[in-house]
């Protein structure tokens, strides 16, 4: 089950609607403009990547996405819904979840209560039950630490539930931060340089993983990708940011030969990503 | 013993650690049991043993640990450990605490005194105050609650315009409101013709209080001032409330919320933590504690006063959750009896000693200023998680807060609104 | 399925916005309050109006100087110096030993104001090396300790620092004999004291020396680098604990020509003066817009005149009621607009 599947037997693109729309984002700081008239989608149960130069408004984007930024002008929609400009825990809460590119764990937290604070909007109970830990309460909170369990073994944390999070391997604050965001029961997942600090082989099995997260948890995957050789192998479509515009949109063979995604990576003077 | 591999499947089963959640339980029972002996055997030891004990002991024990500082101290403890829920698990630096207390003490004193018989209110409610009082008198035990509520709404009125600023601002304007509030009681006299609090001259005396509001005359019978065995064992089983709805709601979901926001407010926004209702429910909790503790202290020195109620005991307070360690109700306890008694007998008994030993005259409670804020910046130097740390505690404070890679993203430090 | 019309476009955009709407309609409300305030007080009592607004420049400009201590800390390193209060607060006694015991200086004749500009100086002297003390023995450990370790250090300092008041000024407040006379110069019925022309015209130079400092010396350079990036200003070979260190001194140095221009003013010290004042001072730096050398100096004086108005005005809600008055304002800043008058709404990174 752990083997590469190819991009192709996934989930058609566009067969289930669109997980994630969203409509000619513009973010301007002052009088800076990060991200302009972004126009972006992924389709239900697909697995997409964002690539660009470095300042090229991928972050920004990934902000607005989860309700850290207002657009200046722009709208979102999640399945649908709308959640522009929504506070991020709302949005959070309607199923996006995300991870970090400098690991945010709560780091003196045990593994699995970084998880069950995720489950917080789908937890119930209120101050008065959990003082009295009404039965409910109890029910909830035991059945809470099991669905973290059962995340954190999804994941391949095994062995270390109990252990605070910043005493866990780099490797396993990755997982961990996975796991986490998967408490949410997102819709949607987004990964922000997920295989940073990863070794080539770690980076394969990585592209695995999402596959994996993808097809057993029924989400749809945004990443935020450096890596070549992960965003050719991991996505069906492809994404390109430049200077805050989107250049080009297409799947990895497309973008691969396209002409501006070559230039904007190798018209910079070797600052980043072009030996790849 | 981490395993390494993403993939679960290649992993062979490990055994699983003990729930985190058990241990904790386990330690928090071994305290609880300890104070519990410690409470009941100070009181055993004062109703029973201090009266036949030699005369020379009887002497020792009535001026270095009289029963009416313990009685004090516990004011102290119930209110240090409603500011811990603020600053020790929420992270939120509250300077201003003192409000909750004097609106507490105020409670007492509306509804448990002739005070409110000025406009010809006459309420009675299973209070043991003479039924042809006048002015409004109800039973204790509700006025806690009534005290706990009003002060929780406080919390949030204070809280809910001010938790969105960034935590150095919040310190502030809390401090600003921990002066407001003590001005209007000061100044309360005359406000639109109305007499809020009787001002300087405070409200005196209050109902006797009775252990339970119905029974047997043993558990029902007005509790006179010397009584002081008795108002110990029922502020002790205030403290013990207090502690228990610390614990309880720490282990759960809001406690979890607290614990991640003190971490990473921005992380735990993200994973749908909201923000402002976790921080009004610390307020409110926080707030509610330091409404019982207004009320017990108000019971114990038979009377509200307002200008007791300055800065100062914000500071104490805080120095308090600080010493014991923040975040730890145990460590807490501690440490508020223990500057507690500093403050209220040790500095003045040994004042009194020494200069009568060497024919001084050091003023030694003003030194109370010089203890209070050397222990803040001691403890901050070179202590920060308390003197009975809470492990996580222990190990946030001694991170650094902005790490290097932090630096780098600051691009995520945007604002959470 | 996800077209949005113009319509729609438009109405997230008002939804968006009304809640500025609400509070900038909260705010002109407020201030037309006040105006109207002003005017009737104006109106029905112009002499004493004029005399409480004088009274109120007076405060102003020591609010001004204290403000400035904290200001230019929270510039460099975002901390809010509890202790500034009480820095100021020992001055004042410290300028009360020296013109009187030390100094012997007796009446306003020559040599005494010659004694006074000496104190100025060693008051400011005296400021500058104490604060630079505090934040070499505790603050600098701090620098990168989590905020909240940094905010409870300095509470504590304050304490500290309340408790050497305490004991050097005694609980009581203290009398001193002042060098600058009582009364004023009059006109009609508005009488302009000779302590608040003190005050100003000792103020204005140092403002001025401060932002010559600030912004034409080096060391001014190094503190504007260092306010904006630490690390960066390291790289490019600022000392930048030598540069911390020396804001501190800038601050301490206000501090300590605030105590000796209150001492003068007032006559009096006590060691519980610095809370009080410190926290008025605090206010007027938000103010103005906290890290905003300018915005501290207009928010002292606002606070001073608002002060003055408040508790000099026949429709006034009295002196009793000073301190509310001031924190009111404190926390009305603080929700509606916390970047303050003249403060930069924080310019987020991208």
């Amino acid at each position: 089950m752990s083997t590469a599947q190819p991009a192709a037997a996934g989930v058609a693109p566009g067969a289930g609607g669109l997980a994630l729309d969203s409509e000619l984002i513009t973010v301007r700081f002052g009088g800076l403009v990060a991200v302009r008239d972004v126009d972006f989608t992924i389709p239900e149960g697909s697995i997409v990547s964002l690539i660009g130069p470095n300042g090229a408004g991928k972050t920004t984007f990934f902000n607005v996405l989860t309700g850290l930024y207002k657009p200046t002008t722009g709208r979102v929609f999640l399945q649908g819904e709308e959640i522009t400009a929504l506070p991020p825990h709302i949005i959070a809460a309607k199923g996006m979840g995300r991870t970090f590119q400098n690991i945010r764990l709560f780091g003196l937290m045990t593994a699995e209560e970084n998880v069950m604070v995720a489950m917080h909007p789908h937890l119930r109970s209120g101050v008065f039950g959990t003082v009295i830990k009404s039965r409910r309460q109890r029910r909830e909170e035991r059945e809470g630490r099991e669905t973290a369990r059962e995340l954190l073994h999804f994941v391949g944390i095994r062995g270390v539930e109990g252990e605070y999070a910043r005493n866990l391997s780099y490797g396993d604050q990755r997982r961990l931060e996975v796991a986490r965001a998967l408490a949410l029961r997102p819709k949607v997942l987004l990964l922000d340089e997920p295989t940073a600090g990863m070794n080539p082989q770690e980076s394969a099995r990585f592209v695995d993983f999402v596959h994996r997260v993808r097809d057993e948890r029924g989400v749809s995957i945004l990443l935020i990708e450096h890596d070549m050789a992960v965003v050719m192998k991991v996505s069906e479509r492809v994404t390109v940011l430049d200077r805050g515009e989107k250049i080009a949109e297409g799947s990895p063979a497309e973008i691969k030969a396209d002409e501006r995604v070559i230039e904007a990576y190798l018209g910079k003077t070797g600052t980043e990503g072009s030996a790849r | 013993m981490a395993s390494t591999t993403i993939d679960a499947a290649a992993t062979p089963p490990t055994p699983t650690a003990p729930p985190s959640h058990e241990v904790v339980d386990r330690t928090n029972r071994r305290w609880a049991l300890g104070f519990a002996i410690a409470a009941l055997g100070l009181w055993a030891f004062y109703k029973f043993a201090l009266e036949s004990m030699p005369g020379g002991v009887q002497d020792a024990f009535q001026t270095w640990l009289p029963l009416t500082a313990v009685n004090e101290a516990i004011v102290w403890v119930i209110c240090a450990i409603g500011l811990n829920i603020v600053v020790g698990y929420a992270g939120l630096l509250d300077l201003g605490f003192v409000a909750f207390w004097a609106i507490g003490g105020y409670c007492a004193g509306w509804f448990m005194s002739f005070f409110l018989g000025q406009y010809d209110i006459t309420f009675h409610f299973l209070s043991a105050a003479p039924p042809t009082q006048s002015g409004i008198h109800i039973n204790w035990w509700i006025v806690l609650a009534i005290a706990g509520a009003v002060c929780a709404f406080f919390g949030i009125l204070i809280g809910a315009p001010t938790l969105r600023l960034k935590s150095d601002y919040l310190a502030i304007v809390t401090l600003g409101f921990g002066e407001i509030i003590p001005q209007v009681f000061v100044n309360g006299e005359d406000i639109a013709g109305f007499n809020l609090s009787n001002g300087t001259k405070g409200i005196t005396p209050l109902d006797p209080i009775t252990a339970l509001p119905v029974g047997p005359e043993a558990v029902s019978r007005p509790l006179g001032p010397f009584d002081l065995e008795t108002k110990y064992l029922l502020f002790a089983l205030i403290v013990a409330f207090c502690v228990f709805v610390s614990l309880r709601i720490r282990e759960g979901r809001l406690g979890r919320a607290w614990l991640a926001i003190r971490e990473d407010e921005l992380a735990a926004s993200m994973m749908g933590v909201p923000l402002m209702r976790s921080k009004l429910a610390a307020y409110a909790v926080g707030a509610f504690m330091g409404g019982l503790g207004g009320v017990v202290f108000a019971i114990h020195v038979n009377g509200v006063f307002a200008d007791r109620f300055n800065f100062s005991i914000s500071i104490i307070l805080l120095a308090m959750v600080v010493l014991g360690g923040m975040g730890n109700v145990w460590g807490v306890m501690i440490g508020a009896l223990g500057l507690a008694w500093i403050n209220s007998t040790f500095l003045p008994k040994l004042g009194e000693t020494v200069n009568d030993a060497l024919d001084t005259e050091i003023n030694f409670p003003s030194y109370n200023f010089l203890i209070f804020g050397s222990i803040l910046v001691l403890m901050m130097l070179f202590r920060r998680e308390g003197l009975f740390p809470e492990t996580r505690t222990r190990e946030l404070v001694q991170e650094p807060e902005r790490t290097e890679l932090e630096d780098m993203h600051a691009d995520l430090e945007g604002d959470v609104r | 399925m996800t077209t949005a019309t113009a319509v729609e476009q438009a109405e997230m955009r008002i939804a968006m916005t009304r809640k500025e709407a609400v509070g900038r309609l909260l705010g002109v409300v407020l201030l037309l309050g006040v105006a109207a305030w002003l005017v009737l007080n104006l109106v029905t009592a112009p002499s004493q109006f004029f005399n409480s607004l004088l009274f109120g420049i007076g405060n102003g400009a020591l609010y001004a100087l204290i403000a400035l201590g904290y200001t230019l800390v929270y510039g460099i390193i975002e901390l809010i110096n509890f202790a500034h209060g009480d820095l100021f607060m020992l001055s004042t006694v410290f300028s009360g030993f020296m013109m009187v015991y030390w100094l012997g200086a007796e009446g306003a004749n020559p040599a005494s104001w010659a004694k006074l500009l000496l104190t100025l100086v060693l008051a400011m002297g005296f400021g500058a090396t104490i604060n630079v003390l505090i934040e070499r023995v505790a603050y600098r450990r701090l620098r990168r300790a989590p905020r909240l370790a940094a905010l409870i250090t300095a509470v504590g300092m304050s304490f500290i620092l309340q408790w050497v008041g305490l004991r050097w000024n005694g609980s009581a407040p203290r009398l001193w004999p002042t060098v600058v006379p009582e009364g004023g110069i009059s006109i009609g019925d508005v009488t302009l004291q000779y302590s608040t022309i003190m005050v100003v015209t000792f103020t204005i130079p140092v403002l001025l020396l401060l932002t010559y400092v600030v912004q034409r010396t080096k060391q001014g350079r190094a503190m504007r680098a260092t306010a904006q990036d630490q690390d960066a200003a390291r790289l490019m070979g600022i000392n930048v604990d030598r540069t911390i260190a020396f804001t501190f001194a800038l601050g301490g140095a206000m501090a300590g020509a605030a105590g000796l221009l209150y001492l003068e003013a007032v006559g009096t010290t006590r060691y519980d003066a610095g809370f009080h004042l410190g926290l008025i001072a605090f206010t007027a730096a938000v103010l103005g817009g906290i890290g905003n050398l300018a915005g501290a100096v207009l928010g002292g004086f606002l606070i001073g005149i608002i002060q003055g108005l408040n508790d000099g005005l026949p429709y006034g809600f009295g002196q009793k009621w000073s301190q509310t008055v001031v924190f009111s304002i404190l926390i009305m800043v603080m929700v509606f607009k916390p970047t303050g008058i003249l403060g930069q709404p924080t310019v987020e990174k991208v």
